[in-house]
C-alpha cells in the first residue's frame, strides 16, 4: 500500500514516467552465466541424449530389448512415426548443440580449452543426429536468429566437408577441438565443472582421438582412403583411449534428477515397457556368454520372488504372445518377474524389485572395448597397423572387465570358448565375428549397435513378428524426421524419407 | 428594534420572491438499478435544463414557480410541487426496460444504452446468483451470445474457459477483462506443476473469478468488441466483463437485510455406457492383474484354459460390476449462505455483506470453501464532492485431486468390469501398512490412494478494494479518481504420496502465488447541452490510468520422501527439482480521450483515442495509440415511423483499433535452469554439487518488438415491435488481428523452440444474434423468452514465412498438439492420421489387418462449433416464477482420452458386441499396383477395439461436439406481501433449481463440453479429468 503515495506523485510529475516504466529486467533468469555453469548441462546432455528415447528405440531395432508396452512397444515392431521430437528438440539441438554453441561464440577467445571441449563434445552430438537421421542440420544448426531455419546437409557432407557449401567435416571439427585444447592463456579452465574428466586435458586429447576413430570406421564403406590415413594417423599418435580407465563416461548417481535415464525409466518410471529380447538371449547362450548377459540383464528368482532358480525371462520381439507377469508381490515389495536391464546399467542390485535405489551407473559414450573392435576391424579390413585378432581379444577382454566379470570367470571364458575368441575363416567372416562382439559390449548402447548394424550387417537380424511401419518387410535403416522440424522447417525434406531408405554410410 | 427586524426581513424576502429567482438542485436515478439518468429534462415554467452525467441538475426557478417536470425517453415523466424546498432527488420510473435501459460500460460509466454504437449485452445479478453455481463464468453460461464457456471438468473448482467472440490473439490471453466496480481484477489461473507430468491433467485450479460472490453482483455488462473496450486498452481487446456490484441503499432510503440460502446435491453424470459381459482379462483368458476387460465372458464355465481355474481353484467372484465406476463418486453438496445489509438511499448508502460457499465435491477427498466479507459506502462530502468505498476480503480453499495419465482417475475410468472398488473405500484399505498405494493390479495406482493420498490443496486470501472520489468543478465539469488494488496471495500444497502413479517416489510440494494489481484512473468529463444548436449535446472525456501487475511465485519441492504418511517437505532427500522462484513485475500508464455527440437523442456518434506507455515494450516503441468511433441513428424517432407494430429501431456501426503490449521479459535472451526429458526419464540441475545453465529455448527477435493491433469492424440493428414486446439485436463484426507479438514456434533445429517476434493475421468473423419477447402477458401470467445465437468463425490467414502451423503453448502430448495452423480455424489439434487410399478409404496393413500406422502431422480434431444458441424461458404466475435454460452447441470436435481408454481397455458397451466373432476393420488394403482391395482380413474383438479402434490420439477418439443441454431450471415462489407483511419481513423468496440437468450428444459417449486443460488457448482435449456433475437444489432469499 505503500505505493499509493508514489501513484498520486506520479500523477502529477508525468515526468517520471520513463523511471517508472523501466521495469522490464527479468529477475527470473541471467542474461550471462560462466561458461563453467553451461559445460556440465552439455555432457549431461549429450549423456541424455545417448541414454534416452533414441537408446530404447534402437535398441529395440537391434534386438537388445524387445518393447512390451507403450513406445518401446511401438518401436518394436517399427512404428516410429511422430516419436522422437522431444529427443531432436530438447536432448540434441536445443539444451545442447546451442549451449554449444554459445561456449564455442561467447567464450572461445577468452577461454578456448572450453571451446575445445565444446567442439569434441558438438562432433560427437552431430555424429548421432546423422547416424540416425542422415542429412540433418549441421553446418546451419543450433544458431539462433542466424539461422532460423537451419538448411539440411547431406551425410557425406557432414561427414567429408563441402567446402563450397561452408560445410566442415565432423574430423575438421575435432581437429580443430583439438588445437584449442592446447591453447593458452585462458581466462577461466574446467575443473569440478567438467563432470568427465575433471578439467584432465590430456584425457580430452584422447577423447577427440577416439571419436576421430569412430567417425573413420563409420565412413569406412564410403572413403576407405580417409578412414585408413585418419585410423593409422591415431594410431601412430598413441593418445586415444586404450584402457578402460580413460573411458569417456558421464557419471550420474542414485539422487532423484540425477539418475541415469535408463534406471530413471526402466526402474522408476515405465518398469513395465521393456525386457531383454528372446533373440539376443538366444545369441548369448549361443556364444556361452550367459555370465556377462547377466551383468547386462537381471535373472529373476522364478517361482516366487526370492527363493527360486535365477532364469533369464525373455520375449521375442513382436509376439503376439501374452507378455510375463511384470512382478510379484512377497509381503509389500514387488519382485520383479521379467530380465530387465540389469547392474552393469541400472546400478540396481539383485533381487530387483520395484524399490531398488540405483541410477547411479556412468553413461558410456566412448569404451576401450569399441577402440580395439575398431582397431581389430580397421586392421582386418583397411590393413591399418596391429593384428586383427589381437584388438579382437582385448575388446572382448575390456568389456568382460568393464561389466564387473572376475578375471578368473573372463580366463575360463577364453578357455572354453576358443572359437568364439579367435577370429577365423574369410575377412567377411572375421567382421562379423568383430561386430557381433561389439554388439555384445554395447548392450545399453543401442545407438552404437544400431550403427554397426547398419554398416556390417552383423550381426545377423531377422524381422520381429507382426512388423509394421513404414516398410514391414525390412528392419527401418533411419528413423524418420521429427513432426516439429518437419512442420516448423520449410527446408525439411517433404515427404520426409521412408525408414527404409538406407544412410550414405550403410552397406 | 425587533419588530423592525421582523419587518424588514419580511419585507426582504418579499422582494427576493417578487423579483428574483431561486436554484433548485438534485440528482435524478432510474428505478432499479439506482444508477444517474444523464440528459433528464428538467423543465419549470420557461426554465429549463437537463441533467449531466451523473444526473445532477441545477435549474434556475422563478420564485413563483409550483412545479418541476422531469422527463427522459424512456422513463414516465414526472413533476414535483415546489415547497420550501430546494432540494429534490427523483426516482424515474421505467417505462420499458429494454428502451432505456442504462449500462455501465467502460471505465464505469453509466451510459443510456439507447445511445451505444456497439454492441453489449447486459444479465442481471439475480439471474445468476442462488443457482448452485459457485463459478461466475459457469452461470454465465448459455445466456449470452457470442460467448463460449466451457469448464475444465466436474470437480470442485474447476478452472473455466471463456471466449467472446472466439479467439484472437494467437499466443496471449483471449480471456475478457474483468472488471469489478471500474477496477479490473485478476482472472488468472495459476497451475501447480503436477509432477512429472507438467501440467497435463493436473486438478485444474480454478481461474479466480471464482472468488466473486454473485449475491454482490447488480448486473454484469458483457462488453464484446474491442469498440466496447476501446478506452480499457489492451487487456480488454478479448472483451469485457463490467461487473457491477450491488449499492446500499435503495430508492425509498430504507435499511434492509437480505438473507440469501441455497443447498444443493451434485451427482456424476455423463459417464460413458459399460459393457457387464466381459470381465478382466485378454483373449478372452481371465487375467487378475490385467487392466483391460477383455476376459472371458461372466457365466463361463471356469477352466484352466480361460484363466478362471487358477491353481486348481475357481477364481471367485467373477461377476459383472455394472456400477463399479459411478459408485466410485460420491454425491456432492454445495451450500451457500448470504447475509447483506443495506442502509441509506441512492445517494449516501452502506453496505456489508458476508458470504459463504461450502462445497464438498463429487470426488471423494476433494472441496471449496469460500468466505467473502465486502463492505462498501457511498457518500456526499459537502456540496460538490463524492466518495465511494468498497473493501472486499475472500478467503477461497480449495482441495482437489489430479486427472490423466498415470493418475487414479486414468486406473478408473475403463475400469474392469468385475473390479470392485467398495471395500478398498469402505475399509480405508487404499493403502497397506506402511502408508503404500494398494491395488490388486502392481504399478497401478488405486483409485482411492490418488482421491485421499494425493491432493492439491490451495488456500487463497484476496483483498479486491477501491476507492472513488468524484468532484464537480463547475456543473458541467466532474473530475475523479479512482484507485484500486487486487491482491491475493494463494498458498498450495501437492502431495505425492510414495508408491503414487505419477511420482513413485514421493514428493511434496509448497507453493505460493502473489499477485497484486494497483489500478489509478484519473477521469475529467464535461457535459455541454445546447452545443450551436438547441438538439445536440455533448459529452466529452479526457483520463490517464496507472497500471501495475505483480506477480511471485515461489515454490519448494522435496522429492524421495522418507516415510510415507508424513506430509512436510522436511520429509524430502532431493530439493532441487521443481524448486524455484518466478515474479514479474509490468507497469503501463495510458492517457484517453472521449467525445461523445447526440443529436435530438436519436443520432449519436462517439470517438474514442487512447495512447499506451508500456513497460514490456521496446523503449523506442513503447508507446502507441488506437482509436476507435461508432455511430448510432434511432431511426424510428428520427423519421418519426414508430407505430404500435414497429416500436423501435436502431442501426449502428463502428470501428475499432485496440493495441496490445507484450508480456514482461522478452526482449533479451537468458539463461534457464536447464532439465532433459519428460516423464518417462528426466534430469535436472543441480548435478550433485554442480551447478548448470543453459539457453532459453525461446529466442528474442533481433528487431525490436512493436506493439500489437486488432482491428474490428462492427454493425449491428436492433428492433423492437409490438409496443416492445418483442426485440432482436443482430450484429455482425468483422476483425483482424495483425503483427502479434508471438513465441513463434521456430524449427527445433536452429538449437531453439520459440522466437518472439511480431507476425501472422488472424481473422474473426461472426454474427451475434439476441432476441426477446414478453409471449403472454396478462395480469397474473407472463411469460418472457430470451434467447441468443453465436455463429462465429476464426481463420489463421498467415503465420510467418515458411511456417504452415505452430503450437499453442501449454502443456501437449506429443501427437496431439493444439495449434494453429495457416488455412484452419484457430485452435486445431494436430495429430497422426491413418493413410487413406484415393477414394478416402483408410488403408489396411496387409501383414495384421490392422490400420497402416499413421502419418503425423494432420489435424486430427478442431474445436470450433459451426454455431451456438441458447434459450431462457421465464414464466410467472402470480408469485410463481419458473425459469428454464437450455443450450445447443453444434459441431466442434473433442479428443476424448477417456472415451478412448473405455474403448481401448473393452468397458466400453459397443465393445461387446459381437466380441467373440471376427471382426473386420473398415478399410482397405493396397495390392502394390496401385489398386485397392476390400479389407477382409479377420481380427479378434480384442485387436478391432484396442488397436484398431484404440489409441488415445487416434482419429477413432475424436468425436464430434455436437451436444444439448438442459442447462438449468427454475422454480421460485414469491410469498405475497401481505402474508409477508404480518412476519414484519419485507419479502420471502423460495425456490428449487436444477443444474446441467441433462445432455444428448448424439455423436459423443462422453459430455463434449469439456476441456481438461481450463481456462487458456487450448481447447477440445479430454485428459481422463473428472466427469461433470449434476446439481439439484433449493435457495431461500428473504429480505428484512
Amino acid at each position: 500500500m505503500k505505493k499509493i503515495p508514489f501513484f498520486f506523485l506520479l500523477l502529477l510529475t508525468f515526468t517520471s514516467c520513463k523511471k517508472f516504466l523501466d521495469v522490464n529486467t527479468s529477475p527470473n533468469n541471467p542474461p550471462n552465466v560462466p561458461v563453467s555453469t553451461i559445460l556440465p548441462t552439455t555432457t549431461i546432455g549429450l549423456a541424455f541424449a545417448n541414454s534416452n528415447d533414441l537408446n530404447r528405440a534402437t535398441s529395440a531395432l537391434v534386438q537388445h530389448i524387445a518393447g512390451v508396452a507403450n513406445q518401446t512397444l511401438a518401436y518394436d515392431v517399427y512404428n516410429l512415426d511422430g516419436s522422437f521430437d522431444n529427443q531432436w528438440n530438447g536432448e540434441i539441438y536445443g539444451n545442447t548443440l546451442n549451449d554449444l554453441q554459445i561456449i564455442i561464440d561467447q567464450h572461445g577467445t577468452t577461454s578456448p580449452v572450453y571451446a575445445g571441449i565444446a567442439k569434441l563434445q558438438m562432433a560427437y552430438v552431430y555424429s548421432i543426429a546423422t547416424d540416425i537421421w542422415g542429412e540433418v542440420p549441421y553446418s546451419q544448426a543450433a544458431q539462433g536468429t542466424k539461422f532460423l531455419f537451419p538448411r539440411f546437409d547431406k551425410q557425406e557432407d557432414i561427414y567429408q566437408g563441402n567446402a563450397a557449401l561452408g560445410i566442415t567435416s565432423l574430423f575438421d571439427l575435432v581437429k580443430s577441438g583439438l588445437l584449442d585444447l592446447a591453447k593458452t592463456p585462458n581466462a577461466f579452465t574446467p575443473g569440478v565443472d567438467d563432470l568427465v574428466y575433471k578439467g584432465d586435458l590430456a584425457k580430452w586429447a584422447r577423447m577427440g582421438n577416439t571419436l576421430l576413430l569412430k567417425f573413420a570406421i563409420h565412413i569406412s564403406n564410403r572413403n576407405p582412403t580417409l578412414a585408413t590415413s585418419t585410423i593409422a594417423s591415431v594410431i601412430a599418435g598413441n593418445n586415444y583411449i586404450n584402457s578402460n580407465a580413460l573411458d569417456f563416461e558421464v557419471p550420474f548417481s542414485v539422487t532423484v534428477g540425477n539418475q541415469n535415464a535408463i534406471y530413471n525409466f526402466n526402474n522408476v518410471n515405465r518398469p513395465q515397457d521393456q525386457m531383454l529380447s528372446a533373440r539376443l538371449l538366444a545369441l548369448s547362450r549361443s556364444l556361452n556368454d550367459t555370465i556377462r548377459l547377466s551383468k547386462f540383464f537381471t535373472k529373476p528368482l522364478i517361482p516366487g520372488g526370492i527363493t527360486g532358480t535365477p532364469t533369464f525371462v525373455a520375449f521375442d520381439n513382436g509376439s503376439a504372445a501374452a507378455v510375463p507377469t511384470l512382478s510379484i508381490a512377497v509381503g509389500q515389495t514387488q519382485y520383479y518377474l521379467r530380465s530387465k536391464y540389469g547392474i552393469h546399467l541400472t546400478g540396481a542390485a539383485e533381487p530387483l524389485t520395484s524399490a531398488t535405489p540405483g541410477g547411479a551407473t556412468p553413461i558410456r559414450i566412448l569404451t576401450n572395448a569399441q577402440v580395439q573392435f575398431i582397431l581389430a576391424e580397421s586392421a582386418l579390413i583397411l590393413g591399418t597397423p596391429g593384428v586383427a585378432n589381437t584388438y579382437y581379444q582385448a575388446g572382448i577382454t575390456a568389456s568382460m572387465q568393464k561389466v564387473g566379470m572376475t578375471p578368473v570367470e573372463i580366463a575360463n571364458y577364453f578357455a572354453t570358448n576358443p572359437l568364439v575368441v579367435t577370429l577365423a575363416g574369410t575377412t567377411e567372416q572375421q567382421r562379423q565375428q568383430i561386430i557381433t562382439q561389439k554388439y555384445m559390449s554395447w548392450i545399453g548402447n543401442g545407438i552404437e549397435a544400431y550403427n554397426d548394424y547398419r554398416r556390417t550387417g552383423y550381426p545377423v537380424l531377422t524381422l520381429v513378428n507382426n512388423p509394421a511401419g513404414d516398410n514391414p518387410n525390412v528392419i527401418p535403416t533411419r528413423l524418420p524426421y521429427t513432426i516439429t522440424e518437419l512442420s516448423s522447417n520449410p527446408n525439411a525434406p517433404k515427404p520426409r524419407p521412408k525408414t527404409d531408405v538406407k544412410l550414405w554410410f550403410a552397406k | 428594534m425587533r419588530k423592525l427586524t421582523l419587518t424588514l426581513s419580511a419585507l426582504f424576502v418579499l422582494l427576493i420572491s417578487g423579483f428574483s429567482q431561486k436554484t433548485i438542485t438534485g440528482v435524478v436515478v432510474g428505478s432499479g438499478n439506482s444508477l444517474p439518468i444523464p440528459g433528464v429534462s428538467v423543465i419549470s415554467g420557461k426554465a429549463g435544463a437537463k441533467t449531466d452525467a451523473s444526473g445532477r441538475y441545477s435549474i434556475s426557478v422563478a420564485n413563483d414557480a409550483t412545479q418541476i417536470t422531469f422527463s427522459a425517453v424512456g422513463y414516465s415523466s414526472q413533476t414535483v410541487s415546489i415547497g420550501s424546498q430546494t432540494t429534490f432527488n427523483i426516482v424515474l420510473q421505467q417505462e420499458n426496460i429494454e428502451l432505456r435501459e442504462v449500462v455501465v460500460t467502460a471505465l464505469g460509466i453509466a451510459r443510456d444504452k439507447r445511445s451505444l454504437g456497439y454492441a453489449s449485452q447486459n444479465i442481471k445479478g439475480d439471474e445468476l446468483a442462488n443457482r448452485g453455481e459457485v463459478n461466475i463464468a459457469n452461470a454465465l453460461q448459455g445466456k449470452v451470445a457470442g460467448v463460449n464457456i466451457t469448464s475444465a471438468s466436474g470437480g470442485a473448482g474447476s478452472s473455466v474457459n471463456i471466449n467472446i467472440r472466439g479467439i484472437s490473439s494467437f499466443t496471449g490471453s483471449n480471456q475478457p477483462l474483468f472488471v469489478i466496480d471500474g477496477i479490473p481484477i485478476s482472472n488468472d489461473v495459476d497451475r501447480t506443476n503436477s509432477g512429472p507430468n507438467g501440467t497435463l491433467g493436473d486438478n485444474q485450479p480454478a481461474n479466480r473469478a471464482l472468488d466473486i460472490d454473485m449475491n454482490n453482483v447488480e448486473s454484469i455488462n458483457i462488453l464484446k468488441g474491442p469498440a466496447a473496450a476501446a478506452l480499457y486498452g489492451s487487456r480488454a481487446s478479448a472483451g469485457a466483463l463490467i461487473i457491477t456490484t450491488k449499492r446500499g441503499g435503495n430508492a425509498k432510503g430504507k435499511a434492509e437485510i437480505i438473507f440469501n440460502s441455497n443447498y444443493s446435491f451434485q451427482d456424476v453424470f455423463g459417464l460413458p455406457k459399460v459393457q457387464n459381459e466381459y470381465g478382466q482379462g485378454a483373449g478372452g483368458v481371465f487375467n487378475p492383474a490385467s487392466n483391460n476387460s477383455f476376459g472371458p465372458r461372466f457365466g463361463s464355465a471356469p477352466s484352466i484354459t480361460n484363466g478362471l481355474i487358477i491353481g486348481g481353484q475357481p477364481v471367485q467372484n467373477y461377476r459383472a460390476y455394472p456400477d463399479n465406476i459411478n459408485e466410485f463418486f460420491r454425491q456432492g453438496t454445495t451450500a451457500e449462505n448470504n447475509i447483506t445489509l443495506n442502509t441509506g438511499d441512492a445517494v449516501r448508502n452502506q453496505t456489508l455483506s458476508i458470504g459463504n460457499v461450502s462445497q464438498k465435491g463429487i470426488l471423494y477427498g476433494t472441496h471449496l470453501k469460500r468466505t467473502d466479507v465486502r463492505i462498501g459506502a457511498n457518500a456526499p462530502l459537502g456540496e460538490r464532492m463524492k466518495i465511494g468505498v468498497s473493501l472486499t476480503y475472500t478467503n477461497t480453499v480449495q482441495q482437489g485431486t489430479l486427472g490423466g495419465n498415470n493418475s487414479g482417475l486414468a486406473t478408473l475410468l475403463g475400469l474392469a468390469r468385475n473390479i470392485d472398488l467398495t471395500s478398498y473405500r469402505v475399509n480405508g484399505t487404499w493403502k497397506n501398512n506402511t502408508g503404500n498405494n494398494n491395488y490388486l493390479i502392481a504399478g497401478v495406482e488405486n483409485p482411492y490412494f490418488a482421491q485421499f493420498e494425493n491432493p492439491l490443496t490451495s488456500n487463497l486470501n484476496r483483498f479486491i478494494g477501491h476507492i472513488n472520489v468524484s468532484y464537480d468543478l463547475y456543473k458541467w465539469l466532474n473530475i475523479s479518481y479512482r484507485l484500486g488494488g487486487d491482491m491475493y496471495t494463494d498458498r498450495r500444497k501437492q502431495v505425492f504420496a510414495i508408491t503414487s502413479g505419477r511420482v513413485p517416489l514421493g514428493n511434496i510440494r509448497e507453493e505460493m502465488f502473489f499477485r497484486n494489481e494497483i489500478n489509478g484512473d484519473l477521469i475529467i468529463r464535461a457535459t455541454r447541452n445546447n452545443l450551436f444548436h438547441t438538439a445536440l449535446s455533448v459529452t466529452g472525456l479526457v483520463g490517464q490510468n496507472i497500471n501495475q501487475r505483480k506477480f511471485q511465485n515461489i515454490a519448494v519441492q522435496a522429492d524421495q520422501l522418507a516415510a510415507n504418511g508424513f506430509f512436510n517437505t522436511t520429509n524430502g532427500s532431493v530439493f532441487t527439482v521443481g524448486s524455484a522462484e518466478t515474479s514479474s513485475l509490468r507497469r503501463l500508464v495510458g492517457y484517453y480521450g472521449q467525445v461523445s455527440f447526440n443529436y435530438n437523442n436519436y443520432a449519436f456518434l462517439e470517438l474514442t483515442g487512447r495512447a499506451d506507455q508500456s513497460s514490456t515494450l521496446p523503449v523506442e516503441k513503447n508507446t502507441y495509440f488506437y482509436p476507435s468511433a461508432n455511430i448510432s441513428l434511432v431511426f424510428t424517432d428520427a423519421f418519426r415511423i414508430k407505430s404500435n407494430l414497429f416500436s423501435y429501431g436502431k442501426i449502428r456501426a463502428s470501428y475499432a483499433k485496440v493495441g496490445r503490449d507484450a508480456d514482461p521479459y522478452l526482449l533479451n535472451n537468458v539463461f534457464v535452469n536447464p532439465g532433459f526429458g519428460n516423464n518417462v526419464a528426466s534430469v535436472g540441475f543441480p548435478f550433485g554439487t554442480v551447478g548448470g545453465f543453459g539457453a532459453s529455448s525461446r529466442l528474442s527477435d533481433t528487431i525490436p518488438l512493436s506493439p500489437e493491433f486488432k482491428t474490428s469492424y462492427e454493425a449491428g440493428i436492433n428492433l423492437q415491435f409490438f409496443k416492445n414486446r418483442v426485440s432482436l439485436d443482430v450484429t455482425y463484426y468483422n476483425e483482424k488481428a495483425e503483427s502479434q507479438i508471438l513465441n513463434l514456434t521456430v524449427p527445433p533445429s536452429s538449437g531453439f523452440r520459440t522466437y518472439t517476434t511480431n507476425i501472422g493475421e488472424l481473422t474473426n468473423k461472426g454474427i451475434e444474434i439476441t432476441a426477446s419477447a414478453t409471449v403472454i402477458q396478462t395480469r397474473n401470467f407472463t411469460w418472457d423468452l430470451s434467447a441468443n445465437f453465436t455463429k462465429q468463425k476464426s481463420m489463421v490467414v498467415s503465420i510467418a514465412p515458411g511456417v504452415d502451423n505452430s503450437a499453442i503453448p501449454g502443456s501437449a502430448f506429443t501427437g496431439s498438439i493444439p495449434s494453429f495452423k495457416v488455412g484452419y480455424p484457430y485452435g486445431v489439434i494436430i495429430g497422426g492420421l491413418i493413410p487413406r487410399a484415393p477414394d478416402g478409404q483408410r488403408l489396411i496393413n496387409p501383414s495384421t489387418g490392422t490400420y497402416q500406422p499413421t502419418v503425423a502431422g494432420g489435424v486430427l480434431a478442431d474445436p470450433n462449433p459451426e454455431y451456438q444458441f441458447g434459450v431462457t424461458n421465464t414464466l410467472n404466475y402470480k408469485g410463481f416464477s419458473l425459469g428454464c435454460t437450455f443450450d445447443f452447441t453444434k459441431g466442434g470436435q473433442i479428443l476424448s482420452f477417456t472415451a478412448a481408454s473405455y474403448k481401448a481397455r473393452g468397458a466400453l458397451d459397443i465393445t461387446a458386441v459381437d466380441r467373440e466373432q471376427p471382426h473386420i476393420l473398415p478399410g482397405v488394403i493396397a495390392d502394390g499396383t496401385g489398386k485397392y482391395r476390400p479389407n477382409n482380413i479377420q481380427i479378434s474383438g480384442q485387436t478391432y477395439w484396442s488397436t484398431g479402434m484404440g489409441g488415445l490420439q487416434s482419429e477413432f477418439n475424436v468425436f464430434d461436439a455436437t451436444v444439448f443441454h438442459l442447462r438449468e431450471l427454475t422454480l421460485g415462489y414469491n410469498i405475497p406481501a401481505d402474508i409477508v407483511k404480518r412476519s414484519k419481513l419485507s419479502a420471502i423468496r423460495f425456490g428449487i433449481f436444477a443444474r446441467n440437468v441433462f445432455y444428448v450428444a448424439p455423436n459423443s459417449p462422453i459430455d463434449p463440453q469439456l476441456n481438461t486443460q481450463g481456462a487458456g488457448n487450448i481447447r477440445g482435449l479430454d485428459l481422463q479429468g473428472t466427469p461433470n456433475a449434476r446439481s439439484i437444489g433449493a435457495n431461500l432469499k428473504i429480505t428484512l
